[in-house]
């Protein structure tokens, strides 16, 4: 299976402090998410599985402790990054939806403020972040494109030429981006209108009653707000056509009111909601179809007409059409600029990447004595920090700045380094105060037992990380970076300075668009109504204006889906969506689930304990069991091919259509993971539990090359032991029913 | 288990209005079905269909609207507003035809007016009388049952008395028993024979009672003051469920969800009741607790005898666990049959709708499952032709008019 891994969960452990001890609620689990897959996570309640989601969210209690382990999601460890940097993925690349959905949504906003509030305060924030990166890589390049000419002078390009380009480069960029704003403007007004007119006629087409002329007026406002030329070019007469009918109808409605008024006024009421008159909808109608023919055109590609107004400030393209317009441009941009620009530009970036190479080199050769450093133990915080601090140094010097596709791993670096040592002389510090404590209450507690006396507390253990430990997650943090620059140095001969060139241009331009694409209320709303109807919510437009009280379960659980869903996340971690729900409903958001998940090849992290429920959504499973991955693989192989006896115990335990015989429910409760079990954790409430399992932990076992199972009747030497009688009838059942499926 | 016919309870054109602004809001609306004797009777629909209303109505945790209860062949509810709907129907329509005999003043209306009058008189006294009967028979019922236990008692006690003969301190000792018991059947009521779980095992135990208070508290309120007889009932009853006598001084918050569950049962039988309602008992409860639960409820309908309402939304462990199953939508029974034979031949639409929605473990299967949709509006027109509750074959009622009914029966051959 060649399939690309979105996230990747190695080797996590994860505890939590309490009065009691520690907790150990998630202890050495790893698993791999594929793109566009479902993994099902399955157990009972305390197995550890919400803990999982959200250490993978970042949203763990304040009480836990990271053990170790590594969560990695596009070459960045989740639990070692800082808040900022897991802010931008937390809702954006990464969204959650839980179980309760009533509790998920805030009581007393209307539904519809909900869904567009973080569309809209991510927009203002991305636009600020444009601006700010576009000054900022144009500075890096153009200073490095001096230094490159100032180590040789050769190339044919002088300081001033340097100082030329930039400035034309930023020149004509600013000029796009008048041209595109306006250009913009005139299409968020357009927007704006549909929106208005789709209200007024959704109302008059229910029969009710609307302010027609305040609505009217409006309408005229935003219509009178579309002056851009470019975007009118072929639709001038058009619009002033819309305007004269919308006056026209205007003046009829302002009749209408005004005899219904005289009327009313005797009876006292008011009179300036009214219904819409059959014109005023058929004038509508067609300026909203003009509108839509408007913005389904040919955009122009502002960013070569930019350059084309910018030298000549008095020429005007809109006469000609988006085609012809956009061909001129780009022949004259790159005649005039755009071919010297890169040429000099590849010198730069060229320089730039060779220096890195070199400080990469170095780096490596410093990470390697920070290993060094920090395997030999026995260091005082001072040298600790020092050496982190020069590390960092060297790695921060060996990424390069004209790479705009940010190294992760490198830029993070410093401070998930920087974090672990702090860790590691806070547990120096606390260590021995905890062993000391452990030791007074053993000594304590036996004391009293060898005067015959009963005892009826325990001793809380230590809570305790072995310092070497520590150590290792350190270097698996130093070790991770130096992998990467040794594979990047690896790959050095195949660099493409033409290709990184054209990134820089587009990733400028592409910020450039980020400061001009603004999000205005009237389209945030429109959105949201395009998102409600996506997830299945009839009448969205009526909806968008209620609370949540309004709404049934089901229907609340849509509108958290589609607030998870409306930052377009890659994954989506699922837990326990349904349980609050009943059958049918349960139906109809699972089937919404898979449809989105095939539509936007979503990644989806699916929590429940129900197993009717993940046979119908996985394609591959986990069974947790007290803080332990069981058993792993295909949906098909652990339905029909289950292997441990905790997996069979759940299968068992639960009725299907065909069960007539007693139930095995799984005796007993899971284990107190303050004293977790030594051997199996299974053990206790597993009859077929072998003398080995209260022993030693079982390995996993390899059933096939997607199928694992953690249990010792899987080792070669192991009695070997009947599946249960209810577990084999009903595979045999469903074996029959699979093969005659036309039946069903 | 053998069939056994003796009908329990009848639940009877059983209607629950609640008032909403100024409309009702039918949550049951004219729902009819029997449980027999030592049965399990499951109860399915989606939530706010009124299957826990329905629950709620039979043990009298709501004044019933109209319609009828019935209890061992006594009547234990009874709702009055049918009979004063026909009471304001017969008024208007009365004033009507009279005031239509006014206008056209036709020889001999005044005759024709006193007719309509009588009868409209004489409908009202029935309805009154009917509404006089209702209430007094609720009130009446209690009485009545512990009139019965009194003789019952007093039977037993003749012969007893009459064993014990001369020796005075047994015949003192029988005496002191036989007023004590009197008391407590003076208290006793008729409802106490049905018993309840509810959904949520924490919501449903009070946490500042210890388990014995919780568990006795029914036996208090019926009148028994006799420590040690409480105490070792409370000890049976917990070992009866599953639990060990140490248990008793616990206090709820220091169980886990299927220990607080089985607190929640151990509460509604030591009534000793020969039915019980079981509402969601098993749905805020985790996977392997699921099964315990559900084998304990099992054990006790055999040792015990009991009949049991199941009401639950998981079709497939109320297809484990029932007997008959009825099924429920928007406050009406649309469909009520063998659990066999409801699985086998669905005929209401939305019970089709239903069954195509139940998830099974098997991911060959359910990935190709496809879920019929119901829509009332669609699949059915009563325009015309208004439909009832009908028997289709044997044990098999649909809701249905004449040519759904006919299309039924065709489809059942």
């Amino acid at each position: 299976m060649n399939k690309e891994i979105k996230l990747s969960v190695n080797n996590l452990k994860v505890s939590f402090r309490t009065d009691g001890g520690k907790v150990q609620a998630v202890r050495d689990i790893s698993f791999d998410l594929y793109k566009g897959e479902t993994l099902a996570i399955v157990g009972e309640s305390g197995s550890g599985k919400s803990v999982t989601s959200k250490a993978i969210m970042g949203i763990s209690a304040g009480n836990s402790i990271y053990e170790g382990g590594e969560i990695l999601y596009d070459g960045q460890d989740l639990i070692r990054i800082p808040e900022e940097e897991m802010h931008k993925l937390r809702g954006d690349k990464i969204a959650m939806i839980f179980q309760d959905p009533l509790s998920a949504l805030n009581p007393i906003m209307r539904i519809g403020k909900q869904i567009t509030e973080a569309m809209l305060l991510k927009n203002k924030a991305n636009r600020k972040e444009g601006r700010e990166t576009f000054n900022k890589t144009l500075a890096e390049l153009s200073d490095m494109m001096k230094k490159a000419l100032a180590e040789n002078p050769s190339a044919g390009f002088s300081a001033a030429d340097v100082d030329k380009y930039i400035k034309t480069f930023d020149g004509f960029n600013i000029q796009a981006i008048k041209l595109e704003n306006s250009y913009n403007e005139s299409r968020t007004a357009t927007e704006e209108m549909m929106a208005v007119i789709e209200d007024v006629l959704f109302l008059s087409e229910n029969k009710q009653k609307v302010d027609v002329v305040a609505k009217l007026s409006l309408i005229k406002r935003k219509l009178k707000d579309i002056n851009d030329k470019y975007f009118t070019s072929n639709y001038g007469e058009t619009l002033k056509a819309h305007a004269v009918s919308l006056d026209s109808c205007m003046r009829a409605e302002r009749k209408k009111v005004g005899v219904m008024e005289s009327a009313k006024k005797l009876a006292g009421g008011n009179a300036s909601k009214n219904e819409t008159s059959t014109e005023t909808v058929a004038a509508l109608e067609e300026l909203k179809k003009t509108a839509k023919e408007m913005l389904e055109q040919t955009p122009y590609n502002f960013f070569r007409i930019g350059y084309y107004v910018y030298k000549n400030p008095n020429a005007d393209l809109s006469k000609m059409s988006a085609d012809e317009a956009n061909e001129m441009a780009l022949q004259f941009l790159n005649e005039n600029f755009m071919n010297s620009f890169i040429a000099l530009e590849k010198i730069a970036v060229q320089y730039s990447f060779k220096n890195t190479l070199a400080n990469k080199k170095d780096a490596i050769a410093a990470l390697e004595n920070a290993i060094n450093f920090f395997k030999a133990g026995n260091f005082s915080e001072k040298d600790a920090d020092a050496a982190c601090k020069s590390v960092n140094k060297s790695v921060l010097a060996a990424i390069d700045p004209l790479a705009v596709i940010k190294d992760n791993i490198a830029y993070t670096f410093g401070g998930a380094l920087e974090r672990e040592v702090e860790k590691y002389f806070f547990i120096l510090k606390n260590n021995p105060k905890e062993e000391e404590r452990f030791k007074r209450q053993t000594a304590k507690r036996e004391a009293l037992l060898a005067k015959g006396k009963t005892v009826d507390w325990e001793v809380i253990p230590m809570s305790i990380i072995e310092p070497e430990v520590q150590i290792e997650t350190m270097v698996s943090v130093l070790n991770r970076v130096m992998d990467k620059f040794n594979a990047d140095v690896a790959a050095a001969e195949s660099f493409d300075a033409e290709k990184r060139c054209l990134e820089i241009i587009d990733f400028l331009k592409e910020k450039a668009a980020q400061v001009v694409y603004k999000l205005t209320k009237y389209i945030a709303k429109e959105r949201a109504i395009k998102l409600m109807e996506e997830v299945g919510i009839p009448e969205a437009r009526m909806r968008y204006r209620q609370y949540p009280f309004e709404f049934s379960g089901g229907m609340r659980q849509r509108i958290v889906i589609a607030i998870a869903l409306s930052a377009n996340p890659d994954i989506l971690i699922c837990d326990e969506p349904t349980t609050a729900l009943d059958v049918t409903i349960q139906a109809q958001i699972l089937e919404l689930i898979n449809r989105l998940k095939k539509e936007r090849n979503l990644s989806i992290i699916f929590i429940t304990h129900d197993l009717g429920v993940v046979a119908n959504m996985a394609d591959r499973i986990a069974v947790m069991y007290a803080g332990k991955i069981v058993e792993y693989g295909t949906a098909e192989e652990v339905f029909y091919n289950p292997q441990h006896p905790y997996t069979w115990a759940l299968l068992s335990s639960m009725p299907d259509l065909d069960t007539n015989e007693k139930l095995d429910a799984i005796p007993g409760t899971p284990p107190n993971m303050i004293y977790p079990p030594v051997g199996d954790a299974f053990a206790e409430r597993n009859k077929y539990a072998l003398e080995i399992d209260f022993e030693m932990q079982p390995p996993m076992y390899e059933v096939s090359p997607t199928h694992f199972a953690a249990t010792w009747l899987l080792h070669p030497n192991a009695p070997k032991v009947e599946l249960p009688k209810i577990i084999t009838e009903r595979i045999k059942r469903m074996k029959e029913r699979g093969g005659n499926h036309g039946e069903e | 288990m053998e069939k056994n016919n003796e009908v329990l309870l009848k639940v009877d054109h059983l209607c629950q209005y609640f008032r909403l602004g100024h409309k009702d809001m039918k949550a049951v609306d004219d729902v009819s079905f029997e449980i027999h004797k030592g049965e399990s009777f499951g109860l399915v629909g989606e939530s706010g269909c009124g299957k826990t209303t329905t629950g709620r109505s039979i043990i009298k945790l709501y004044d019933i609207t109209s319609g009828n209860i019935y209890f061992k062949g006594q009547r234990i509810g009874a709702g009055t507003r049918s009979y004063k709907d026909a009471i304001t129907a017969a008024r208007a329509d009365a004033a009507k035809k009279i005031k239509l005999l006014n206008t056209e003043k036709k020889a001999g209306y005044q005759e024709e007016i006193k007719k309509v009058q009588e009868e409209r008189d004489a409908v009202i006294a029935q309805n009154r009388a009917l509404i006089r009967d209702a209430k007094s028979d609720s009130k009446e019922v209690d009485k009545q049952y512990q009139e019965s236990l009194l003789k019952d008692l007093e039977t037993e006690y003749a012969e007893k008395f009459k064993a014990a003969g001369a020796d005075s301190v047994k015949l003192a000792a029988l005496k002191k028993e036989y007023r004590t018991r009197c008391r407590v059947a003076k208290k006793s009521k008729l409802i106490t024979q049905i018993q309840m779980i509810f959904q949520d095992p924490i919501a449903s135990l009070d946490p500042r009672m210890t388990v014995r208070d919780i568990i006795a508290e029914g036996l208090v309120i019926n009148g028994i003051t006799d420590k040690d007889y409480i105490n070792e009932k409370v000890y049976e009853i917990l070992e009866t469920v599953g639990l060990v006598r140490e248990h008793a001084d616990r206090y709820p918050h220091e169980f886990s969800g299927g220990q607080r569950q089985r607190i929640g049962i151990a509460r509604a039988i030591v009534m000793q009741p020969e039915m019980i309602i079981a509402d969601e008992p098993i749905s805020a409860l985790d996977v392997s607790i699921q099964a315990q639960v559900i084998n304990l409820l099992n054990e006790l309908r055999e040792s015990l005898g009991l009949t049991i309402m199941f009401i639950a939304h998981d079709l497939s462990v109320v297809k484990y666990f029932s007997d008959r199953i009825g099924v429920m939508y928007f406050g009406k029974m649309v469909e009520l049959a063998d659990s066999d034979e409801l699985f086998k031949n669905p005929l209401h639409p939305y019970t089709k709708s239903l069954l195509s929605a139940i998830p099974l473990p098997d991911p060959v299967y359910e990935k190709q499952r496809t879920r019929i949709h119901y829509n009332p509006i669609a699949e059915h027109d009563y325009s015309v032709d208004k439909p009832s509750f009908r028997e289709i074959t044997p044990g098999h009622f649909v809701q249905c008019n004449d040519a759904e009914e006919e299309k039924y029966r065709k489809q059942i051959k």
